[in-house]
């Protein structure tokens, strides 16, 4: 049984969904225990929709058990981005897409455990106090991230599901590939912003995370609202989307420069197998370069991010919410003592590279640049899609780590992994991936990119390949 | 720069734009008498929440551009200027940094003078810090969130003043521009200026004074930093740039920091907000909509014939301004009327120390005392008693004139029997008359004023009295 399913017999009055989320809720409290999937689990309030859901089954999810990545505001519930700097911290609101959700029926079950504020691509970075989420394949190893919880439950759910997620360079299609799941990460302007506990403002978008493509078409659907609380949230007048293709009209560009070095050996064999699967429908595949994106997008995406990160985490001083610490000293040293003891080593490490970067001396050189650079690789791919209708890579270089391997390796060597998912971050392009098998055991993932809005391409080019 | 002058002013000033609603968020843009009520996430900071741009804002900030001639910017874009501190609800403030909505632009001053403007800008004002007594004793702070994101308009004027009076000036010119252009509430609004002010005898090393409330506070800052800084200079100090404050309630400015220790500010475009195109249509819509201002109206009104310091006096408020232009529909003489605006009615107001405004004068009443003046139907004398009754509370004009028998007298025989009453009554004084003395005339004039309540008007009194006592001498 899928989310479509569940919903269709919860209208149907043939489930009774508060007797399915208590059930729902004890499973995955016995999941949590062993593999940390849940920073918190909102069990009187889910019980409290369900009840709602049971008075009044209506909506495409009634009744649908959904996590939320816990950057996501929920009202009332616990959202503090995976940081022990907000700790107690409860929105007064829901965000824009939890609320398009619980319209439709959705019972929100938990908030998913992420790297903290989304600095992280293995779930590793988690805040103070936090504990890693493990991977549902084996626990030595890495979720992906930083929507690690996000992608563990999902996998791990023997019960229908879905999971929002959230993506600033790579934190949905990362932690999807690593844990067998289909993430989208949707156009930026697609899905409304708000209620989102920022890392980089503009990069971060709010996407859907399933075990199937129906699935998370079927939430994508719900959440992608023009909302005028988030000035970002494009018009729907304003999302151009090209017509539907058959799969023989179809073109899809090949990245080269993923085809070859740094690519480990299995995921390069079944990235051909992909191709040669696609070719078999009568697609045609053409390999295509993508000069700017590899030689700059990492960089450019780490300054941007980090700049704009520094600044929102600026917020977090103790005062209004979140942890406190005892009063001493004037504001400067109070502020510095909450920041200190309760923001992670990497959430330091970008707030300080963020704010080197924007510096009277240094903005010129680093934040500027890094933005025009910005406009060149959206240009580059902007090119590409004037002839392609898709472009495929493998979504990580690597199979997913160890704890112990991830320890070894420098932050930036841990950058440099997020090499094929930051591009199309940037550029703001829909991105989805697609589990595409298993490699010693592992899954691995298929990165499939589309222009702006034309997400509808990647759920047909998904159906192709998942059918 | 080369500077001429031996003091060198420069402003940069905010002005609390009076728009409905807050710069980024829905909430009341106004003030209130509980803290904290007039909030909400987005105004607190509060972590996902978003701002969205008021749009008005964009229509104020363009009419002020073009009030002052300024360079109209293409686009609206907002940066991130950050800064810790405890009144800053995100830690960093929502302001204009790489492109202003308005650039160059000047204002003239009351002696034709024009400032000239570097830029003008919209921000959004922090929150409001409150302590117990002083900042320095106060055992506590807290914040008040209720002016935490209204808008803001910081224009910042070239280094061009050469003196406090100048300055104040300015900020005079600047609120009438302001309150003209229906952007701010003269009576209400926030007022703020930083002067930048460097002197010939320091090799014009700058000085910025932070935080200066009104113009005549600007007058008095400035007057005292100058001073401060020569003595510094005889006593043989050496002059460094630094910032200072401005201790209203002392009358003195105090160091804050040196140049050592500025802040970078580490400004980043907000990119939760995404650029606003300004259309040449959005432009054009605002200028046809564009109010006279205060230059335009003294030539209007000296045209008509309006003593020049009535003109700038009457247009130096908008309120007073369009009372007059009331008052010439109603009929009333535009010399007369701008006469006793400027000096009958800004007399009673001053005394009272009320505005415009807030005296609410029932102007029916007023403009029927203005046509009983002018038509000489009672005295001037009447006119300015009936005025300040007038302040207190409205009351039919025309009823009680003629009820009290407050009418001038035009019955010449009414008059002539008081005169000769009066004659007789004053032995004394029409001998003194007699022998020469004008000053006696006037005593005899009094009594017959008194007699006639002041309903007699003072010149006829005084003709009819030189003939009758002409006439006396004859007989």
């Amino acid at each position: 049984m899928d989310a479509r399913e569940l919903a269709e017999k919860v209208r149907a009055r043939k489930i009774d969904p508060v007797q399915s989320i208590k059930e729902v809720l004890q499973k995955i409290k016995r999941i949590n225990a062993e593999y940390h999937y849940f920073t918190t689990i909102c069990e009187e309030n889910a019980l409290e929709q369900a009840e709602q859901v049971k008075r009044n089954p209506k909506g495409k999810l009634a009744g649908v058990p959904v996590s939320v990545k816990d950057c996501i505001c929920v009202k009332g519930v616990e959202s503090a981005a995976g940081s022990r700097i907000l700790e107690g911290y409860k929105p007064v609101f829901d965000a824009t897409a939890v609320e398009l959700l619980r319209e439709e029926g959705a019972i929100i079950i938990g908030k998913t455990s992420q790297d903290e504020f989304g600095f992280g691509g293995f779930s590793a970075n988690v805040g103070i106090g936090h504990q890693k989420p493990l991977n549902p394949f084996d626990r030595q190893r890495s979720c992906g991230g930083s929507s690690g919880g996000s992608a563990g439950i999902t996998q791990k759910a023997d019960f229908p599901h879905i999971s929002l997620a959230e993506s600033t360079g790579g934190s949905i299609v990362n932690p999807a590939s690593f844990c067998g799941v289909v993430g989208l990460c949707p156009t930026y302007g697609a899905v409304s912003r708000y209620g989102l506990l920022d890392y980089a403002n503009s990069l971060d978008k709010i996407g859907p995370m399933a075990k199937s493509i129906a699935e998370a078409r079927l939430m994508f659907d719900i959440i992608a609202q023009h909302d005028e609380k988030d000035a970002t949230s494009v018009p729907h007048g304003q999302r151009q989307k090209h017509k539907e293709k058959n799969p023989e009209e179809m073109r899809i560009g090949i990245i080269s420069y993923v085809m070859g070095d740094g690519i480990a050996e299995p995921i390069q064999e079944h990235t051909k197998k992909v191709i040669e699967r696609l070719r078999q429908k009568g697609i045609a595949c053409k390999e295509v370069a993508l000069p700017t994106v590899k030689e700059f997008a990492i960089a450019t995406y780490y300054l941007l991010a980090t700049a704009e990160a520094s600044t929102n985490l600026a917020k977090y001083c103790g005062m209004r919410y979140g942890k406190a610490e005892q009063l001493k000293g004037n504001f400067n040293d109070y502020f510095s003592d909450v920041r200190s003891r309760n923001f992670g080593k990497e959430a330091k490490r970008r707030v300080i590279l963020g704010t080197f970067a924007r510096m009277a001396g240094y903005r010129d050189a680093y934040y500027l640049k890094a933005a025009k650079v910005r406009t060149k690789i959206i240009e580059e791919y902007r090119e590409l899609f004037k002839s392609y209708d898709t472009l495929l890579s493998p979504t990580v270089p690597i199979l997913p780590p160890t704890f112990e391997e991830i320890g070894n390796l420098t932050p930036l060597a841990q950058y440099m992994l997020d090499a094929l998912t930051v591009g199309p971050n940037l550029a703001g392009l829909p991105h989805m991936n697609l589990p595409s098998g298993n490699a010693q055991g592992l899954p691995v993932g298929t990165l499939l990119t589309a222009d702006h809005f034309n997400e509808h391409i990647l759920f047909r080019l998904g159906e192709i390949l998942e059918g | 720069m080369q500077f001429t002058t031996d003091i060198v002013i420069g402003l940069e000033v905010h002005a609390g734009l009076n728009t409905k609603t807050k710069l980024f968020c829905g909430c009341p843009n106004r003030k209130a008498e509980q803290p904290n009520t007039l909030i909400c996430p987005v105004c607190l900071g509060h972590p996902g929440s978003k701002p969205v741009v008021n749009r008005k804002v964009i229509e104020y900030a363009l009419r002020m551009g073009i009030a002052t001639q300024s360079k109209l910017a293409s686009e609206l874009i907002f940066s991130r200027k950050s800064y810790f501190y405890p009144d800053l609800a995100k830690n960093y403030q929502i302001t204009q940094y790489e492109l202003p909505i308005c650039s160059g632009g000047k204002l003239a001053l009351k002696d034709g003078k024009e400032v000239g403007f570097i830029r003008i800008h919209l921000e959004e004002d922090p929150a409001s810090l409150v302590h117990q007594g002083s900042m320095q004793e106060s055992p506590f702070v807290l914040v008040d969130y209720n002016r935490s994101g209204s808008p803001l308009l910081e224009i910042v004027t070239k280094p061009c003043m050469a003196s406090p009076e100048e300055a104040r000036d300015f900020m005079k010119q600047l609120i009438t521009t302001l309150g003209y252009l229906n952007i701010f509430d003269a009576n209400d609004g926030i007022i703020k200026a930083d002067a930048n002010l460097s002197i010939r005898e320091s090799g014009y090393t700058r000085v910025e004074i932070k935080n200066i409330t009104g113009f005549k506070e600007i007058e008095r800052a400035l007057i005292y930093e100058v001073a401060r800084q020569k003595q510094e200079i005889n006593d043989g100090k050496n002059r460094v740039q630094e910032t200072r404050g401005w201790d209203a309630d002392k009358g003195i400015t105090f160091s804050m920091r040196t140049k050592e220790t500025e802040a970078d500010y580490g400004y980043i475009i907000d990119p939760d907000l995404v650029p606003i195109t300004i259309t040449k249509e959005m432009i054009e819509e605002v200028r046809m909509r564009m109010p006279e201002l205060a230059p335009q109206k003294i030539q209007r009104y000296a045209g008509l014939g309006v003593d020049r310091t009535d003109a700038e006096i009457v247009a130096s408020e908008l309120e007073l301004a369009e009372l007059f232009e009331r008052a010439l529909e109603e009929g009333i003489k535009p010399v007369f009327a701008a006469r006793w605006i400027r000096r009958e009615l800004l007399r009673v107001l001053n005394y009272n120390k009320k505005s415009i405004t807030d005296a609410k004068v029932d102007e029916r009443q007023l403009f029927t005392l203005f046509r009983l003046v002018s038509g000489k139907k009672i005295t001037e004398k009447t006119g300015q008693r009936l005025i300040e009754k007038l302040m207190d509370a409205s009351f039919d004009m025309q009823e009680y004139v003629e009820k009290e028998g407050l009418l001038a007298v035009s019955d010449s025989g009414q008059l002539e029997q008081w005169c000769r009453e009066a004659i007789a009554e004053s032995t004394k004084a029409v001998e003194d008359y007699k022998n020469g003395s004008e000053k006696s005339l006037n005593f005899i004039v009094g009594h017959v004023m008194q007699k006639s309540r002041g309903t007699a008007a003072p010149e006829e009194v005084k003709g009819m009295l030189r003939n009758l006592l002409r006439n006396t001498s004859a007989l």
